[in-house]
């Protein structure tokens, strides 16, 4: 059946069409829609399928291996530096294996489009002795989908699937399963302590020597199955190019553009790579040259004199994979001659103005943000933060350093310690603040390191597009309780539309703050504008104007409060854009020097 | 055929609605279609831009001097992306009735205020992206899809809102010939 979808809406298929039926992860750009996806299809077919949000990735892989321990066949979803937090269970999974299947799903975002980092899970799965399988096309992905399941069963092993961003959000029409014939394994536990709960050094010394073992089988495996009759379709030609992943797309591509020949080899599978019989091959051909994104795993495993890549200087080492980047290795290895194709004249390089992410008109973050800003001025206060919408505070001055999800409170102890002078007020979102911000604040309130902690309370998991959080799903479980039960106080803030609100509550938390001995910690309820359940109760439907005779051009707005519809318009005034505002109220109050944003009661006759 | 546009507009003007009509229309006819998005941090009112690969490709990313047509939901941003355009290509963008338009080398080129249009009450803002898309159905004559086809594949999107959206586009259709 053709179907046209977006690589995770086809991955989400997959899944269903291999039987599996306990999917967790954790939300991350670009893997979030696949376990959402799996949600939709649960409901629309009426299925028996656990498909929920972990509170971090290492809990979601956790849940979905169990499952896989006790015969399930099971998946764990997550973008590659959830992978890091995930790394602990994977290690051990690795050696110890599993009974039914467990596929890892592990989105890598060559390009840095919405990631801290371009790591490559591919090098992870070799770290761990896994295989992993590279899809270059939404349909590969839904294919590979089906068969990592599979290989997972059959070898008793996780196996990773790592699309990259230009799978998971690409689109197109796909051959699926016209049926869904869902019928997933029973799980039934099997007691077997030497296997589950195996101990150093003999237990997982002997799971070691099975795992190398392994990997040799999977080799052979991967030639014999997946590799060998790619090589079988070669024609002969002087030049090898080895590719796995989107690769293989951009190289097909580029040497069509250029009407150059060379022979291709997709690689479904680039760890573990039977390297011997790979090398046999590379007799016939003068030059072997491997593309791949983001790092060179296979580069780095098929290494010889005749392979060119990353590591000779070939290809690219960063960013995303382009035709010109093909075009410039092509060049570097003396296929290709010609004038770059894949370049306009200057004259259409525009110096236009950058627009970058923002928080959205009427997010209640920009307004604490200011509100802290406000309080604890910047000469003398330090800033962490941590991984969400809230990070986009980054252009308002209220951000000091950023390093990864959870970080912002361990990060203001260790700020709080070694610069005593300044206050440290530290930022995290509710989703973070579950995901790991509350090991960091035990260790904070018992160490006694003196800090202020504000936990920015949206009850959603806002930047990937608003999964729940575990503040809203079944129990309600509530951040104040939480950090009660830690054995200090939580002030409570809602957030109000009038700024002076916000800022006379952070007045008195810096007061709080004077006499503490350890964290002081806040939380401020919020609500995410583009929540349609909870924003219309909380969004007053004030919009804004500018009162021209009163607007003196001095920026305050545009620099430090930050919201998308201020802009000059050509009279040098600051002007709303009307298709933008969302009716906040929130620059009516303090904002302006000069008070010159006022109510615009008009704005709905307007034509919104 | 081999047929490759580039959508762009910032967060929130509604570029993939545009992505998923135009691979309905490929579905319908059984051509391929390849296409990429923007999801996450760049759809937090940061520019976004979209591409569309019609036919035999095996990549969903237009690379530089590559592109048929481009769709440009507003000015700046179509301006940022026109060095994907080849210029023999077309050229649709949404751009204020200015005279400080820079002159562009493309082949075929259409220019209207929709955003004056939209505060005019012409159309719902939420419309916009349907609106130039109707203006690039009447400008490029290579459009791969017929009118026809495109307003199927909308009805097929949202039925709900099928209606509002194809008189958008006929608006749209209407107001490019009156220029």
């Amino acid at each position: 059946m053709k179907q046209t979808l977006m690589g995770n809406d086809a991955i989400a298929w997959g899944l269903v069409h291999a039987n599996v039926d306990m999917v967790s992860g954790y939300p991350g750009t670009p893997s979030s829609e696949i376990l959402g996806v799996v949600q939709k299809i649960k409901h629309q077919l009426n299925l028996d399928i656990y498909a929920e949000w972990g509170t971090n990735e290492k809990v979601g892989f956790e849940v979905a291996y169990a499952g896989a321990i006790a015969g399930k066949r099971t998946c764990a979803t997550m973008k590659q530096v959830g992978l890091n937090v995930a790394s602990d269970a994977l290690m051990s999974a690795s050696y110890i294996g599993n009974l039914g299947a467990m596929l890892l799903i592990s989105a890598d975002d060559p390009g840095f489009h919405s990631s801290q980092t371009e790591q490559d899970s591919r090098v992870f799965a070799k770290f761990a002795r896994i295989p992993v399988l590279d899809p270059a096309t939404p349909q590969d992905a839904y294919d590979l989908t089906k068969y990592g399941v599979e290989l997972s069963e059959k070898l008793q092993i996780p196996v990773m699937l790592r699309p990259v961003m230009r799978v998971c959000h690409a689109r197109e029409i796909i051959e699926m399963d016209r049926e869904t014939n869902f019928s997933p394994n029973k799980g039934k536990f099997e007691r077997n302590v030497a296997r589950w709960g195996a101990v150093p050094r003999d237990g997982r010394f002997a799971q070691g020597v099975e795992q190398l073992n392994r990997i040799e089988v999977i080799k052979e495996y991967n030639w014999d199955t997946l590799l060998k009759s790619e090589f079988d379709k070669c024609m002969g030609k002087d030049t090898l190019i080895i590719t796995s992943g989107t690769g293989y797309g951009f190289v097909k591509e580029t040497l069509n553009d250029l009407n150059l020949e060379a022979d291709v080899v997709k690689v479904l599978m680039p760890y573990p790579l039977p390297v011997t019989q790979i090398h046999k091959r590379f007799k016939a051909y003068s030059k072997v040259l491997v593309i791949e994104e983001p790092y060179p795993c296979i580069e780095e495993q098929i290494a010889c004199d005749k392979v060119y890549g990353k590591n000779t200087d070939t290809v690219h080492k960063i960013d995303e994979m382009s035709k010109e980047a093909i075009l410039n290795a092509l060049s570097n290895i003396n296929l290709y001659d010609g004038e770059n194709i894949y370049k306009t004249p200057p004259s259409l390089n525009f110096d236009v103005e950058a627009r970058p992410p923002a928080l959205c008109p009427g997010c209640p973050h920009r307004d604490v943000y200011y509100a802290i800003t406000k309080v604890f001025k910047k000469k003398k206060a330090i800033y962490p933060s941590d991984i969400g919408c809230y990070t986009l505070a980054i252009a308002q001055g209220a951000i000091d350093t950023i390093l990864c999800m959870g970080a912002s409170v361990s990060m203001a102890s260790g700020f709080s310690l070694s610069d005593p002078d300044k206050t440290t007020v530290a930022t995290i979102g509710d989703g973070t603040f579950f995901h790991s911000g509350i090991p960091p604040l035990l260790n904070a309130i018992y160490q006694g390191h003196k800090f202020i902690l504000v936990i920015l309370d949206n009850s959603t998991i806002a930047m990937t597009g608003r999964q729940t959080t575990p503040s809203r799903s079944n129990r309600n479980i509530d951040i104040k309780k939480i950090v009660e039960g830690m054995g200090i106080d939580c002030i409570e803030h809602h957030y109000s539309h009038e700024m002076q609100d916000n800022i006379d509550f952070f007045k008195k938390v810096k007061e709080v703050h004077k006499s503490a001995t350890g964290p002081t910690v806040v939380v401020v309820r919020e609500f995410c504008i583009l929540d349609r359940e909870r924003a219309v109760d909380y969004v007053p439907g004030i919009f804004a104007q500018v009162d021209a005779d009163k607007c003196v051009a001095c920026d305050q707005c545009t620099t430090v409060y930050k919201c998308p519809p201020m802009a000059y318009n050509d009279d040098g005034k600051i002007e709303i854009d009307p298709f933008l505002c969302a009716g906040c109220g929130g620059c009516l109050d303090v904002v302006c020097p000069t008070d010159a944003f006022i109510q615009d009661f008009d704005y709905l006759k307007r034509g919104k | 055929m081999k047929y490759q546009i580039v959508i762009a507009g910032f967060g929130g003007q509604g570029v993939v609605f545009l992505v998923k009509v135009l691979a309905i229309c490929a579905g319908n006819r059984d051509i391929a279609f390849l296409g990429t998005e923007n999801h996450g941090m760049s759809q937090r009112g940061g520019s976004v831009s979209c591409d569309i690969k019609i036919g035999d490709f095996t990549n969903p990313v237009i690379d530089k001097n590559q592109a048929d047509l481009m769709i440009a939901l507003e000015q700046n941003e179509g301006l940022r992306n026109v060095s994907y355009l080849k210029l023999d290509g077309t050229l649709v963008t949404n751009a204020k009735d200015k005279d400080d338009y820079p002159k562009l080398p493309f082949k075929g080129f259409a220019k209207i205020d929709a955003f004056k249009k939209a505060e005019a009450g012409e159309f719902p803002i939420q419309g916009l992206n349907v609106y130039m898309l109707g203006i690039a159905l009447a400008t490029d004559k290579n459009f791969p899809f017929s009118v026809k086809e495109v307003k199927d594949a909308i009805t097929q999107m949202n039925a709900k809102v099928a209606k509002q959206n194809i008189e958008i586009l006929d608006h749209a259709m209407r107001d490019i010939k009156e220029l």
